[in-house]
């Protein structure tokens, strides 16, 4: 086999360069980068900025796989949202349910609450399951994990992407204009997509060692989305605003909301707590995945 | 450590539960105390815990091929799952110096829906390496895998031993500095064998550190060097390769004695073997024989009380584990009458039936000592 000669030769020439002058040393011992503080944080981010690319790699890989056995494909990302609405946007106008009056025509202002609703449930069931779903990679492979779990945001916010497109249509067949402000919707759209890591971190670990958390996080969502005011406006009456103001979600759905329908935030300092409260999340969630991950990559 | 140790590792222990509720019991205060930074007691073990690796330690020099042999569930993957970094030991501490590239499972990271050519890609980006260099070594990954027609197929399609092959050809063209392989060869065809062991030669000209972990110990025994042999967590051999595959052999060996004939209160020997030559058909000693020489397996026993008939057995090994022969005086027949103090028994093989290769013979006397001497 010529070839065969001929790719060793190749291989070993190349292992036989000389060596790089810097060896990479690394030490394993029980107490992992706990002890490194904030030498930990910086290899952390060190490591974030190597792999890019690996996480570009991996969410073109979920993108270009998803519906590569499928004849709807993408069209799956907007039925089951559209479906959710039909339903609602029934009971609204025949009156079953008495929801109250929304600052745009209720299918637009539900339509829109849903999307951004999904991004954040999507992006959490997403990150949760990243681990438990890819195998032996955790188990068998020593690289940036983390790269999994923020690779897991890239399909439910492409599905957002694709969800946009029912929603302008219904803007558009209601003669809704959105304000100016909707230029800054990005700025809100990152500190839900951040909740959702921070969260997920935690819980793609614990999905790791206990497979009913992903059980239960169906569940919690489904009734997360009724908690939040996705569907219906806010309340205002007590003791029921109570919920919207627990639920860390709600001041970013609202900020979006206002952005489209009024161009100013009506709830700034509430927003901005969220924004905090997020971003925080993100990055003890981060650290804990980190700390955790190869005491528990065992368990996969 | 000096300059030339590569892999340094000091009393590593892991442990792990036979449980798999408590584990995840187990698991979930572990995680919270590390969450919290809390310190837990990690040297203890808890309910249904063990330990897979008790102990550990040993070194590897630079441009060393080690061969890791052991029964199964000995601690052979856990221990190049620590040395990988995959997860943290217990306790102890492990040293890696040079870039570290493990094949603990081959393929894995390879998504089933995703062909060839996009896995190669995805494998180097989780290998932590850049595009420009896949890209370069794209074709040699292909031509050494040998998979020029299927590399635009979906993996999934694959046969298992093509994914070895594509598995195997990505993790060298890494280029590491220290190769860990977990019987990875196993799967593919006797060319692709042919053609890792070649690759594996070339490394260690190169300088490069190897550690094996294999079942095969005649295709071990080729390119290692030295060896560890792990059981039940702990090294019991550390040293050339031939001595440890023949206390692996030893260990196999008495497992079986154990098992089946040492039911009876066998703590006071009633019978021993005191001495055990091989010799020629002249009778002087050798250990190097010709096939169709005649060989002779001189048992020397001693008898601590008087016995009726005890058995007498005789085995013979290839190097690789392979049972060629056997006999015992039982079976066939042989009744050695009452025996009691010391005394010879002589076995001859008038025409010796064996290929060329290394071989042991291992001797045994029934539900006492057994003994055993490695020839080559």
């Amino acid at each position: 086999m010529p070839v065969m000669e001929n790719t060793i030769g190749q291989l070993s020439a190349n292992a036989s360069k000389p060596m790089e002058s810097k060896i990479a040393v690394a030490e394993y011992t029980p107490r992992g980068i706990r002890r490194d503080g904030l030498a930990g944080w910086r290899l952390m981010l060190i490591e974030l900025a190597e792999s890019r690319r690996l996480i570009w790699l991996l969410i073109l890989r979920d993108l270009s796989v998803r519906y590569r056995q499928s004849i709807l494909g993408y069209v799956w990302a907007i039925i089951p949202q559209i479906a959710t609405v039909g339903v609602f946007a029934f009971l609204h106008a025949s009156r079953v349910l008495p929801i109250g009056g929304t600052r745009i025509a209720y299918v637009a202002y539900a339509l829109w609450g849903i999307s951004i609703w999904q991004l954040f449930a999507g992006c959490l069931s997403s990150c949760t399951t990243s681990l438990v779903s890819s195998g032996s990679l955790v188990t068998k492979v020593n690289f940036p994990r983390e790269a999994l779990v923020i690779a897991a945001l890239g399909q439910p916010v492409f599905d957002f992407f694709v969800r946009l497109v029912p929603v302008v249509a219904v803007f558009i067949w209601y003669g809704v204009t959105p304000s100016w402000g909707i230029i800054f919707l990005p700025f809100v759209l990152m500190p839900v997509m951040l909740l959702a890591l921070g969260l997920g971190f935690v819980l793609s670990i614990a999905n790791l060692v206990i497979r009913d958390t992903g059980n239960a996080l169906g569940t919690v969502l489904t009734i997360g989305m009724f908690l939040t005011p996705v569907l219906y406006p806010p309340p205002v009456r007590w003791p029921f605003f109570l919920v919207n103001l627990l639920n860390p979600l709600s001041p970013l759905l609202t900020a979006s909301q206002d952005l489209i329908a009024a161009g100013f935030l009506t709830r700034p300092e509430m927003f901005a707590v969220a924004c905090v409260l997020s971003l925080v999340l993100a990055l003890i969630g981060w650290r804990a995945f980190r700390v955790t991950i190869p005491r528990v990559a065992g368990y996969a | 450590m000096s300059t030339d140790t590569v892999i340094s590792i000091e009393g590593v222990s892991k442990k792990f539960c036979r449980s798999l509720k408590r584990t995840m019991f187990y698991g979930v205060r572990d995680v919270a105390c590390d969450m919290l930074g809390l310190t837990r007691h990690l040297s203890h073990l808890r309910r249904d815990e063990f330990w897979a690796l008790n102990d550990v330690s040993f070194e590897v020099k630079r441009g060393e091929c080690v061969g890791l042999i052991g029964p199964n569930g000995a601690g052979k993957s856990t221990l190049l799952k620590l040395m990988n970094g995959v997860t943290l030991p217990d306790k102890g501490s492990i040293r890696i110096s040079g870039r570290i590239g493990a094949l603990l499972e081959l393929g894995a990271g390879f998504h089933p829906t995703l062909t060839g050519r996009e896995n190669i890609h995805l494998s180097g980006a989780i290998l932590g390496f850049s595009k420009d260099h896949m890209t370069k070594e794209f074709d040699s990954i292909v031509d050494f895998a040998g998979l020029e027609e299927f590399i635009d197929s979906p993996v999934k399609q694959y046969s298992s031993g093509m994914y070895v092959r594509l598995g195997f050809a990505v993790a060298v063209s890494t280029d590491p500095d220290i190769l860990i392989i977990d019987e990875s060869m196993a799967v593919g065809d006797a060319a692709f064998r042919k053609r890792c062991l070649d690759q594996i030669d070339a490394f260690i000209k190169a300088g490069k550190t190897i550690i094996v972990v294999t079942h095969n110990l005649q295709e071990i025994e080729k390119i290692a060097q030295r060896m560890l042999l792990l059981d039940h967590g702990l090294i019991r051999a550390n040293g050339r390769a031939g001595q440890v595959i023949a206390s692996y052999m030893n260990l196999l060996n008495t497992r079986k004695l154990l098992r089946k004939e040492f039911n009876e209160a066998a703590h006071e020997p009633a019978i021993e073997i005191v001495e055990v030559e091989v010799c020629g058909g002249d009778g002087a000693r050798k250990s190097y024989f010709h096939t169709h020489d005649e060989l002779r397996v001189i048992i020397g026993f001693k008898a601590y009380r008087p016995i009726l008939n005890p058995v007498f057995r005789v085995q013979i090994y290839r190097n690789d584990g392979l049972f060629c022969h056997g006999m015992n005086t039982e079976r066939h027949g042989i009744e050695c009458g009452e025996i009691s103090g010391e005394g010879t028994i002589i076995l001859r093989y008038p025409d010796l039936s064996l290929l060329s290769g290394d071989y042991w013979v291992c001797v045994a006397v029934l539900a006492s000592q057994y003994d055993e001497l490695p020839i080559h």
